[in-house]
């Protein structure tokens, strides 16, 4: 559905200094599925982000959605597509309904089917009642659903959302979250969704880590964290020197692996007799220990560690 | 792309009666300048050539393009808003063409605009001015024309700029002398020369002819008069070449720079 070439963009960060956002970028997304693109911030996500929904366009490489190319055939793709931006594209000095029509007007649906739709969509998403509000009275979790069903009104193929559940509180989150997991079960689309919460990302289909503009990671979140295979112990020490006391016991053990950042230490390999050691002659040094399975978060530490590019 | 373009001018005039402040400093702004400015100078002024015009009376053209120079600039304005809050971004990603967006912005602050000076207009009988329903269009054609060039060259700065702040920098360096330097505050043949050509050249000027003249003089005579067919073709080409300036540069899409 989303194919994406040997994509780079460049931008001019001083005078005579050009900086890479995205290198060699390859990615194929399938039709009905949920690919969430996750890295830190600053990792390319917002960059890319602008290049699929056709607000800046990338001179080398290419981007293909429905096997239509993104720069030849922008309005037929812009029908295509949803868009649900990090800051709602709402008028807060209108209403919801008057935002709603507006976009109805900007992708010229009938007036029919506009209320037909936004019958259908407002019943599910607990709008109904608030249609003739100030969208600018509304909180940050209500915006992101008005935003939502302004995205889908169109009935797009494709739906693109750059970090929607940035600035909400947790709650306003998990609400988000399940109303894509819901819209998910009821319709056929495509989503790309992007986030720099590495644990949002486990609800996807397929996740892309991304990092320095590089794509260094696809697959489904099981595939990713299985890479990684056995289970880890945390250990949160009680500063950051005896994080580095423990970091050079622990690092010189045959199998042991540990990532540490600042005062917390992730090891892998760890046998029992060294567990056992730990708790009976270290236990000043910690203040907390767990085992657990690796996240997305623990592959992404691992990996861009490999490249020497993170601690 | 019609449907866009109303729907988005539509937009424009909602969100300025919606805003009471708004809709208060624009029409009490430019009766505060009329009302003190033409008090102040009334009893010093004397315009060359015109015999018994009192300063509020020779004001009125410059304070109706005024009307229009101020909406154009409050509503382009919010060009920046808009892309600061997000709101332009996805107006950009719909399937239509850029130019919607572009229309629909500048008839909706034009529109504006017209109320406000429609509003001034009731005074005109005030100043003993008498002027049939073809001076009342013809005014009305010269007052559309300036609120086009105005609002276009709004757009256009206010795209290019990052903030308000910048914006109401230009404002106050470029826009607002267009103004002063129209014949609008003064009238210019007793100016030194390098100011003289300064009004000349200012296309803004010629909007004023057109709106000037239709006070003074009949309709059928006026259109086919040298001096209005001037300032109606120089005011044309300015509103015009605004426009399409703005057309373009909103078609030019952000790029990634080419590096071999």
């Amino acid at each position: 559905m989303i194919s994406i070439k040997k994509l780079n963009y460049f931008y001019k960060a001083g005078k005579q200094d050009n900086r890479q956002a995205l290198a060699d970028l390859d990615l194929e997304i399938a039709r009905n599925t949920l690919f969430t693109l996750t890295g830190p911030n600053g990792s390319g996500k917002s960059t890319l982000f602008r290049a699929l929904s056709g607000l800046s366009i990338a001179n080398q490489g290419e981007i293909k959605m429905d096997g239509l190319d993104i720069v030849q055939h922008q309005n037929k793709i812009r029908e295509l597509m949803g868009v649900v931006f990090q800051h709602p594209a709402l008028d807060k000095h209108l209403t919801l309904m008057e935002n709603f029509s507006i976009h109805a007007d900007l992708y010229g649906m009938k007036q029919s089917l506009f209320r037909q739709r936004l019958d259908e969509d407002l019943a599910w998403t607990g709008l109904k009642d608030r249609l003739g509000e100030l969208v600018g009275t509304l909180s940050g979790g209500m915006a992101r659903r008005v935003e939502l069903v302004k995205a889908l009104l169109h009935r797009p193929k494709i739906l693109l959302m750059d970090e929607p559940t940035n600035g909400l509180d947790p709650g306003g989150r998990r609400d988000f979250l399940d109303m894509v997991d819901k819209l998910r079960e009821e319709r056929e689309m495509t989503i790309l969704m992007t986030s720099h919460i590495f644990a949002e990302a486990e609800r996807a289909d397929r996740v892309g880590i991304l990092h320095q503009g590089r794509l260094l990671a696809v697959g489904s979140p099981e595939e990713l964290k299985n890479r990684l295979g056995r289970e880890m112990v945390v250990i949160q020490t009680i500063d950051d020197k005896q994080a580095e006391t423990l970091n050079s016991k622990l690092a010189n053990r045959d199998g042991v692996k540990v990532w540490i950042r600042q005062r917390e230490l992730r090891v892998e390999g760890i046998d029992s007799k060294t567990l056992d050691d730990l708790l009976a002659n270290h236990r000043e040094q910690f203040c907390e220990i767990s085992i657990k399975r690796p996240t997305l978060e623990d592959l992404f530490i691992h990996i861009t560690a490999k490249n020497g590019e993170v601690e | 792309m019609t449907r866009a373009i109303i729907s988005m001018a539509k937009r424009e005039l909602v969100r300025f009666f919606r805003q009471g402040h708004r809709v208060v400093g624009s029409i009490a702004q430019p009766l505060i300048f009329w009302v003190f400015l033409g008090s102040g100078f009334g009893a010093s002024f004397q315009a060359p050539g015109l015999p018994g015009v009192t300063y509020t009376e020779y004001f009125f053209p410059g304070i109706l393009l005024m009307v229009v120079l101020f909406s154009g600039i409050f509503s382009t304005i919010t060009v920046i808003e808009d892309r600061n809050q997000g709101l332009l971004q996805g107006i950009l990603v719909a399937p239509v063409p850029r130019m919607a967006i572009v229309l629909g912005k500048v008839i909706g602050a034009m529109v504006i605009g017209l109320l406000q000076a429609f509003l001034l207009m009731g005074t005109i009988p005030f100043l003993g001015i008498d002027l049939g329903v073809d001076g009342v269009l013809l005014l009305i054609f010269g007052l559309t024309i300036a609120a086009l060039g105005f609002t276009a060259l709004g757009f256009l700065i206010a795209w290019n700029m990052e903030s308000t702040a910048g914006f109401h920098a230009i404002m106050s360096v470029f826009l607002l002398p267009l103004w002063m330097l129209s014949g609008a505050l003064f009238p210019v043949t007793q100016a030194p020369i390098w100011l003289e050509w300064l009004v000349t050249v200012n296309p803004v000027s010629h909007a004023l002819l057109l709106i000037r003249l239709p006070l003074y003089q009949p309709a059928a005579e006026l259109i086919s008069s040298h001096e209005y067919q001037k300032a109606l073709a120089v005011a044309v080409v300015w509103a015009v070449g605004c426009l399409i300036l703005a057309l373009y540069r909103v078609n030019r899409q952000e790029r990634s720079i080419v590096v071999s």
